[in-house]
Order: structure tokens, then sequence, then C-alpha cells
């Protein structure tokens, strides 16, 4: 085994290695309809992270025992190409993937009005084509601008981020080597309008106090991304009413 | 009682909307007393009802609905029929001879009403309405667009006939089908209803056609829409 | 939004198929192109900083990622001396309504065999000099292809983009000991640029690049790979139907007229072809 030399994550002036302050997000692009064949779609970059997702339906349940009689399915696959990570990531779904598209799955249940579309199933297709960090709450966020984009009624959309702690201080949006090598790794996902959570995971240990301070760090975080997926849907949906 | 809107304004899913549940209408739905949007959509209020006109969505059949689709499945009790959504309708037929009589295949395309929707499905009946289609090109556009390509009263479809020269075919569950003289004229019809589906919320658009119209088909076609432009 | 696409039936919409036979025979299609007529393709390299090498291609609405991860193996023991490469494909269920979740199936496995067949019979790659240690260390590449979003014609956009990925791929530089030449890397020494182009045929009639509601009305297709020197380097007939020996003839020189002029757009953005 090669040992491995865990770097300085942060500086004494509280940089770290990518130049942001410990409550910087990186740079992030949102953009919804970006996929011709699926019914609604979106792409979310937040720094070297790139996560596309699509939404398929409601169409029917196959196969026709599958089908809830009062609602519909909703069916999430989150998976990562082969070149995703610094390592060739196996063909195929992972342990990691599968959990990963259970939480997101049910995180998205809690907003999306299934009742609406007894027998019916819909998909959503998360996929992430470079991780560095923060990939299942940019999946999450990009699934449910693409169910808006699929115009299926929805509660509210859901923003997501992930809180850290490394080399003992709490950071907002941890790339993958801080991920890696830091404390704790909290993902977060939010339903901004009814301030409630959806989406919870901590892997690693963080004093109460500092999980106490990584929620509210998570939260600041969640206004910046709420408001850009605000703006992606208005940038895509404003341009179709304008005045002539 | 307030409204937190602008007419026509776009709102976002989980935007609140209005304080009084008893305007709740479509795309919308009700929590704690207040209206809120469900769907990305333009908000406005129709007949007292606060609404989310929806920019995208699946096709909710109702009866009374022109469908067109597709035949998916000839079954003994009748022929079943895509319409493209998450649902697949139902014609009904009373016997194998009648079944016999209406000479569908898998594949083939049909024009017909919704007699109903609900637990039972979606059936559609065999009227005098009913057609199959034998000729032309099927176009599928998002449902929620196709009351703006019938336009008022019709307008906006009858204006694409006339200029074109097509026959044009609306089914509510959003496919068109457009069969004319020419392809070149085919090709005027379906990117003027590709520009109604892409802007179809702009205001002025009948006019925005008709230049388009025009400017694609030229002095091929004259037309007495009134608007000499 | 589209022409009404079968994307997830097993039937054919007749009166589609005999509306794009009806033009075909007046040299038209249902999209304004004509027969031998590509959509507009767009390459972009190194979208994905984590690969060696990757390539974003789009033939029309179709759009294609080939990602390229390079590790150190062993080569195969009756070639000592080669390098070795790997293609895999997958149509992501993101891209099309027909696409399920799961492992390749045979459409993905037969993308990904039509790719290798390309590149290894095209002699794409200088194996040779992916050789580190003979017997002992070679570079391996995996070449990894993701269909994003499926129009139609996944077959030529992927070949594109392998080989977009390929001729800009980076991989670390090790000396003849197997020692890691720090800070020092290595370009996939590129030989030849072999590119396909799909026919569909219907009756008596061919077009090139068939849209997803053609490929679903077209008697049958073909996809044809040259090299550079337009000698046939692949073909896969790709779906059941019959093709006339009397139309083989054209089939080839509309597939070389086509790739030549594919060459051209991938050569200038690639910087080689």
């Amino acid at each position: 085994m090669t040992q491995v030399i865990k770097p300085k994550l942060i500086d004494e002036n509280g940089i770290r290695l990518d130049g942001r302050g410990p409550t910087d997000l990186r740079p992030l692009r949102i953009e919804v309809s970006v996929l011709e064949k699926s019914d609604g779609s979106a792409y979310v970059e937040l720094g070297k992270t790139k996560v596309y997702a699509a939404v398929y339906g409601p169409k029917e349940a196959h196969p026709k025992h599958l089908a809830i009689p009062d609602r519909a399915i909703l069916n999430c696959r989150y998976h990562m190409t082969s070149f995703s990570t610094d390592e060739r990531k196996i063909l195929g779904m992972t342990r990691r993937e599968i959990e990963l598209s259970k939480v997101i799955r049910e995180a998205l249940e809690s907003v999306v009005f299934l009742e609406e579309f007894p027998r019916s199933a819909i998909d959503v297709f998360v996929e992430v084509v470079q991780a560095d960090g923060g990939t299942r709450t940019a999946g999450l966020t990009a699934a449910s601008l693409a169910l808006a984009d699929a115009g299926i009624p929805m509660r509210e959309l859901i923003a997501a981020v992930a809180v850290g702690k490394v080399d003992g201080t709490i950071i907002l949006d941890p790339s993958d080597i801080e991920d890696k090598y830091g404390e704790a790794d909290m993902p977060i996902g939010v339903a901004p309008e009814s301030n409630t959570i959806v989406l919870l995971q901590l892997n690693g240990k963080m004093t109460k106090d500092e999980f106490r301070r990584g929620l509210e760090l998570a939260r600041v975080g969640i206004q910046k991304i709420y408001q850009a997926q605000r703006e992606a849907l208005r940038r895509k949906y404003g341009a179709s009413t304008t005045e002539v | 009682m307030p409204i937190y809107f602008n007419d026509r304004e776009i709102v976002l899913p989980g935007q609140l909307l209005s304080d009084d549940s008893r305007r709740a209408g479509e795309g919308t739905y009700v929590m704690d007393g207040k209206v809120y949007a469900a769907t990305v959509g333009a908000a406005t209020i129709r007949d007292g009802k606060v609404e989310v006109i929806t920019f995208r969505g699946p096709y909710k059949p109702a009866a009374g609905d022109m469908i067109i689709g597709v035949v998916s499945d000839i079954k003994p009790i009748g022929v079943e029929v895509d319409l493209g959504g998450h649902v697949t309708a139902l014609l009904k037929v009373k016997n194998v001879k009648e079944l016999a009589s209406l000479d569908l295949k898998v594949g083939d395309v049909v024009y017909a009403r919704v007699s109903s929707s609900g637990l039972k499905g979606v059936l559609l009946e065999l009227n005098e309405q009913f057609k199959k289609i034998n000729e032309g090109v099927l176009l599928r556009m998002t449902p929620t667009k196709i009351p703006r390509l019938i336009g008022k009263r019709g307008s906006m479809i009858n204006m694409l006939k006339k200029i074109t020269g097509c026959n044009i075919m609306v089914g509510t569950n959003g496919f068109v089908i457009v069969n004319g003289p020419s392809p070149a004229k085919e090709f005027a019809a379906i990117s003027a209803i590709r520009l109604i589906e892409r802007e179809a919320h702009s205001q002025g658009l009948t006019d925005k056609v008709m230049a388009y119209l025009s400017k694609l088909v030229g002095g091929e076609v004259s037309h007495d829409t009134g608007d000499k432009a | 939004m589209s022409f009404l696409p079968l994307k997830e039936r097993s039937f054919t919409i007749k009166i589609m198929s005999e509306k794009i036979y009806k033009l075909l025979q007046q040299g038209k299609r249902i999209d304004e192109r004509s027969p031998y007529e590509f959509r507009k393709i767009t390459m972009q390299t190194n979208v994905v900083e984590k690969a060696n090498g990757s390539a974003l291609v789009s033939v029309g609405s179709t759009r294609i990622l080939t990602g390229i991860k390079v590790e150190l193996g062993t080569p195969y023991s009756d070639r000592p001396n080669e390098g070795v490469f790997s293609v895999n494909a997958e149509l992501l269920p993101l891209a099309s309504k027909s696409f399920e979740p799961g492992p390749p199936d045979e459409r993905g496995i037969e993308l990904a065999r039509v790719v290798d067949r390309c590149i290894r019979e095209g002699k794409a790659i200088d194996l040779e000099k992916l050789c580190i240690i003979p017997g002992k260390m070679v570079y391996v590449l995996y070449i990894d292809i993701y269909v994003l979003d499926y129009d139609g014609n996944y077959f030529d956009p992927s070949v594109m983009s392998a080989m977009a990925a390929l001729a800009t791929c980076t991989i670390p530089k090790y000396s003849a000991t197997g020692e890691r030449v720090e800070g020092e890397n290595i370009k996939v020494p590129i030989r030849d640029v072999p590119l396909s182009a799909t026919l569909g045929i219907i009756r008596d009639r061919l077009l090139v690049d068939p849209c997803l509601v053609e490929e679903e009305s077209l008697d049958t297709s073909i996809v044809v790979c040259l090299d550079s020197a337009s000698n046939v380097v692949a073909i896969q007939k790709n779906s059941p139907g019959h093709i006339p020996f009397s139309l083989m003839e054209s089939i080839i020189n509309v597939a070389e007229e086509q790739i030549s002029k594919i060459r051209a757009q991938f050569k200038e953005v690639v910087g080689i072809g």
C-alpha cells in the first residue's frame, strides 16, 4: 500500500485549495430543457461537477402489475459515467449508485403530486458526467428542475447542497478532494418554500455544535442554488412570453 | 382578497398566488388555505379562478376531447389507441363483425371523440366523427399548447389552412396531422406549427405567424385575411 | 417538439412510412433535408477534465459523449508488443424512451463492437507505441461511449466522438523501464481516422443519417466505415430487411462522399483527419 499524505485543505487565512473561502459555493451553471427527446431535462454544473437529469412520463406503468391504483410510481436512477471519477468506475450500478438513487427518489416523492396520475410511472434519470464532489445534491437539484420542465405538478422545487468539515472548519460545497480527506460530508436537500428537509445524510464525525452550524451554512447555500434554479426556469420560459 | 401575481406573470411551483382557497383553479394547489402554483406557467384569472397555464405537460383526457391516436392493439372487445401519454384509450366494439368493418390495423392513425375518462380508463366513441386517417404527416406538440394552435374560435388554425392550402387536423392530446397539395406547402405549415409551439405565449402571435407564412409561401397563395401588409 | 417518433413502440405508423417514401421519390425528406445530407454536426473535445480524452458530438439532436480512461495493464499474450483498448457503449435511458436502464442490451453491444471494429480494422491507433515493457506492461485504453440524446443514427456520431476523444487523449508518460516520468505526458499515437456513414434504404431509395422517425420507416439500414484512403474497414447491416445487390455500388459511393465531408469538419475541429 502506498502511503497517502493528506494535503492541507485550508490555509491559515481560511483559503481552500481552489481559492474559495469556507462559505463559498463553486461557480454554478444551471440550464433547463437541454435534452430534446425527454419530456423534461436539466443540466447542473457546480465547479467540475457536471450532471444531467431527464424525466420521462407520466407514462403507463410497465409491467402493469406494478401500477398503483391511486398514484404514479416514481422511478429514479442515479448513475455515473465510467470516466466521471479519478479512478475509472466499473460499468453497471454500484451499491453506492443504488443507494443514492433511492434517497434522491424519496426526496422527489415528497414534492411531486403523484396522486394526479394513478396507475402511471414517472422515470427520472440522473447522469453524472463528471464527479468532483456534491454529485447527489447537484443531481437532485437537476432532477427537480427536469420534473418542473416536464410540467409535472409539484409542491415546489428542491434545492440541494452539501456541507463538510475539513481541517476542523465547517465548509460549504466540498469538492472531491475535500470530501476525501475531510472529516465529514453532509448532503442536504431542501424544499425551500416550506423550509423542510427532504434529503439528509452524514458521512463522518461532527460535534453537535458543528452539526448545527453545518445546517445553518447549508441554508445559505440552498438559497443561492434555489435562486439560480428559478432564474434558469425563468430564462427558459420567460423568453417565450416576451412581448413581440 | 389579495392576489400575489401580475396577469400572465411566469410563476414556478410553490409560488404563492392567492390567500383564497376557493379560487384555486387548474395548475394550482391549496395548502393551509392558500393557493400555490403547481407547475411552471403563466398565472392568470379565468372565470374568477386563479390558474396556471402550463407551458409543457402531459395530456389529461376529458370527455368531449377530439383526439388523434395510433392503433396499438386490436382485441376482441375493441381497438386500443395510443394517445402519446400515460393513458391508452379504448374504442369499444359491439361484436367481431363491427371490429372487422372498421378495417383497422396496428399502426393506423385514427381521429375520435373521447366519450369518457375516469376510473374505467379512456373510452372513445364510434360515431360519425370517427375516422381513419389515410394520409399526412403526424406531428406531436405539447398538449398544453394545442389551444393556441387552434386559436380563438379556430382563428389560428383556419388562417394556417387558408394560407398553406393544407388540410390540418388537431387532436387535443397533442397530435397533429398535416396533409397538403405539395411538400413545400406541408413544410410551410409544419414550420408555422413549430413557431406557434415555440412562441405559444407571446403576444401578437397571429400576426407573427401570418408574416412568417407569407414569407415562406410568398405570393403563391393569396389570402383574404383582411391584412394586406 | 418533433415528428411523432415511435421511440417507445414496436410498430410503424403507416401513413408516416408512406409519406417518407413519397417525399424521397421527389428527392425530399420529412425534415426538409435532401436524401444525401447529414444533419448539422457539432464536435467538442476535452469536455470532461477527469477523462484522459473526451468528446461531445451531436448530429442534429442525437448527442454522444465519449470518454477515455487510461490504465496500465498487461498485453495480450499473442500481441506482447501492443497496447490494449476496449470499447463499451451505453444507450442511456435518459436519451430515449426506448432505452431501458440496466446492462447494455444487444443494441449497445452492437454499437460498441462496430466502433471497435472501425478503430481496430481501420488501424486508427499505433498500438505498438502504447507498449511500455513488451509482454509485461502496456497502456490500456477504455473507450466508453454514452448516448445522451437519441434522435436516430447513433453510429456515426459515436465513431466521430470516439475518434475525436482518441485524437485529443493525453496519457502519462512511462519510461522503457516502467517508471513514471513525472510531469510528462504523451498523446495517443493516431495512424488513421476511420469514420462512418449510415445509410437508410426504402425500397429502391437511399438516404443518409436517418433521424428517428425515418429510422422507424426504413426497410433496412447499413453502416459503412472507411479509412482516410477510402478503404472499407467495417460494415454493419444493422436492421432486418433486404438490400438489393444493385444498390451496393451506390451505397459505397454515397458513404465515401459523405465521409469526406465529415472528415473535412473533423480535421478542422480536431486538427487531424
